[in-house]
């Protein structure tokens, strides 16, 4: 019986062979897991974060991978680093078939109480968890439209649909991207171009110990868990406009 | 080199389209459309968002995804002084550059043979003049990316009708792709995805073609008025050539996807796939053999822009639509409302 802690066994499969993904917040946790993910299934893939160490060195785990690999070091709430991001990525491999909003802030921790929340704090939240993935979202899926085909997955969270006291400006920012993501949804039924928002569930990731430093570790999935129903988002095909990776996993395991 | 007559009425200033349509309040495809009739020798107005009203199924819309990048870029002289860059033909490890004051009105520094220069950290040496056009500067690059050079330190490239800087959004198309431009396209901004998505609905084709532009002006209006061409990149893949020579009518989408697919077309009209630097000039001694009709922005007579119109246009239609325009208050520019010939 596989535990919540064992990654399932990786074989590669080339399920993403010849696409090109371009994954937010790749440096760690679910954005790293979700990189090499896709590299063992052959992507070419963009990379961005803020910590460059940090990201030079999942480039190189997934350069070992045998794919090609463009890491932009980017704060995705700056406008000038999303153009750059972009524009780097789009002359590299002249188009993105797989875009992952998966970069998200906490904003302050221990996470503070609505009524102490700093204004500036959760604007800033709102900007790195929502405004940034439809602003990036909205300069890739032109291209997508045009070529009739491309993928957006949005990561959630259960917090989008939950009222966690602490998690304010966060779980704010996640619902309003899952009502993003149905609107994208709607709006480009029929187009080739599929927008998803997933909820991968409670991670061992650093984020997860910071929001909640009481909970045990060993009880929560790794990300190398979850990151496979995100190859199944990758690899296309019709679904709901939200959902959760635990079912996506199922799926992928029968 | 053609000198361009210069008997049209002045353009008001205010005319000169300072901001997008979405900040002067309507959407980006509500600006005003002149639609010049060729076959009645007529001219209509209408607004861009009914371009589907003047096409048919059959018709087929090209468009360049060039994405424009912000080709102003910050540097530094040896001396401290701070100038501005604009790369107007870019190879590898090289640029023909303007160089200009970093601020209204951009005009022209004159740079010495051998003077290195500062863009960040990346060290630029002036290599010398062009010969065809001496306002470019031949500048060698330390460095292979000098995408990252000019996403990091480069601003919009902007002219004085504008007067303050505007966001690089504000110059993409809505399906703006491959970076490459100096200047945006700007034929296709008034294009929305929506209007894009209806028209296809209607049966209108849509295909596009890579052309990346190099610079509109020299910041010298005498120069300017002497036409100098320069070689710009282009892209035609096998999909475009194929669905424009089996089109009934091509619209091409701006006067650079006419460049685009005319340097791509045989001397019957037949488009070839293909990549590689043009230097074509579109006239009325060079008419067009593949594209049918245009979608175009409104630019002044005396810009190189009307030589190609006259291509498409006799002469007096042409005098006569510019006429109504001015007089019924189009605006001009990237920015500006936009034109079909037809």
């Amino acid at each position: 019986m596989r535990s919540a802690r064992c990654s399932p066994n990786h074989v590669r499969m080339n399920q993403l062979q010849g696409k090109i993904a371009l994954i937010t917040g790749a440096s760690k946790g679910l954005g790293r897991a979700i990189a090499l993910a896709f590299a063992r299934e052959g992507a070419a893939l963009a990379l961005c974060a803020r910590g460059e160490p940090a990201l030079q060195a999942v480039a190189s785990e997934c350069r070992l991978l045998g794919v090609e690999v463009l890491a932009v070091p980017a704060d995705i709430a700056n406008p000038a680093d999303r153009e750059r991001l972009v524009s780097l990525t789009l002359a590299r491999f002249g188009a993105v078939d797989v875009l992952v909003n998966n970069a998200s802030t906490l904003g302050p921790t221990p996470l503070p109480l609505l009524v102490d929340t700093d204004p500036q704090a959760f604007e800033d939240v709102v900007r790195v968890n929502l405004t940034a993935p439809f602003l990036i979202s909205r300069s890739l899926v032109g291209a997508m439209l045009l070529r009739g085909s491309g993928v957006v997955i949005n990561v959630s969270s259960d917090a989008a649909v939950n009222g966690y006291p602490g998690w304010g400006g966060y779980s704010a920012a996640k619902a309003g991207l899952d009502g993003l993501t149905r609107v994208w949804a709607a709006e480009l039924a029929g187009s080739g171009v599929t927008v998803v928002s997933v909820d991968p569930g409670d991670m061992d990731t650093e984020m997860h110990r910071a929001a909640l430093p009481d909970d045990d570790p060993t009880a929560l999935a790794l990300p190398e868990y979850v990151a496979p129903a995100f190859v199944r988002l990758a690899a296309g095909g019709a679904l709901p406009a939200r959902l959760e990776a635990r079912e996506l996993l199922e799926q992928v395991a029968r | 080199m053609i000198a361009v007559e210069t008997d049209f009425p002045q353009l008001p200033p205010a005319l000169r389209a300072s901001q997008p349509a979405e900040r002067r309040g309507i959407r980006r495809d509500q600006v005003k459309l002149l639609v010049i009739d060729r076959k009645a020798e007529a001219v209509h107005h209408a607004r861009f968002d009914r371009l589907g009203d003047m096409l048919s199924p059959g018709d087929l819309l090209v468009v360049n995804t060039s994405r424009v990048l912000p080709a102003g870029v910050r540097a530094v002289r040896a001396s401290g002084q701070a100038i501005q860059l604009r790369p107007c033909v870019r190879r590898a490890g090289s640029w023909d550059a303007l160089c200009v004051q970093p601020g209204p009105p951009f005009e022209n520094i004159a740079l010495a043979e051998g003077e290195t220069l500062r863009i960040g950290e990346a060290v630029v040496t002036v290599a010398g003049r062009r010969t065809d056009i001496p306002l470019l500067w031949r500048l060698r690059l330390e460095t292979a990316d000098d995408l990252e050079l000019i996403l990091r330190h480069g601003e919009p490239i902007r002219y004085s009708y504008v007067p303050e800087p505007l966001p690089l959004d504000s110059y993409q198309t809505v399906y703006a792709s491959h970076p490459g431009s100096a200047e945006a396209p700007s034929a296709g901004r008034p294009f929305s995805w929506e209007l894009l998505a209806a028209l296809r609905g209607r049966g209108v084709g849509l295909a596009d073609v890579v052309l990346h532009t190099g610079l509109s002006s020299f910041q010298d209006d005498a120069f300017d008025a002497e036409h100098h061409l320069f070689e710009e990149w282009f892209e035609v893949s096998p999909e475009t050539a194929r669905a424009v020579n089996m089109a009934e009518r091509v619209v091409a989408v701006g006067t650079t996807v006419v460049r685009a697919l005319e340097s791509a077309a045989t001397w019957e009209g037949r488009v070839v796939p293909g990549r590689n630097w043009t230097r074509l000039s579109v006239g009325p001694e060079r008419p067009p053999r593949a594209v049918d009709a245009l979608i175009t922005g409104l630019h002044e007579p005396q810009a190189s822009h009307f030589d190609l119109l006259r291509a498409f246009v006799p002469e007096a239609l042409l005098r006569r639509a510019y006429a109504e325009a001015v007089e019924r208050g189009y605006l001009w520019h990237e920015f500006g409302d936009s034109a079909l010939i037809i």
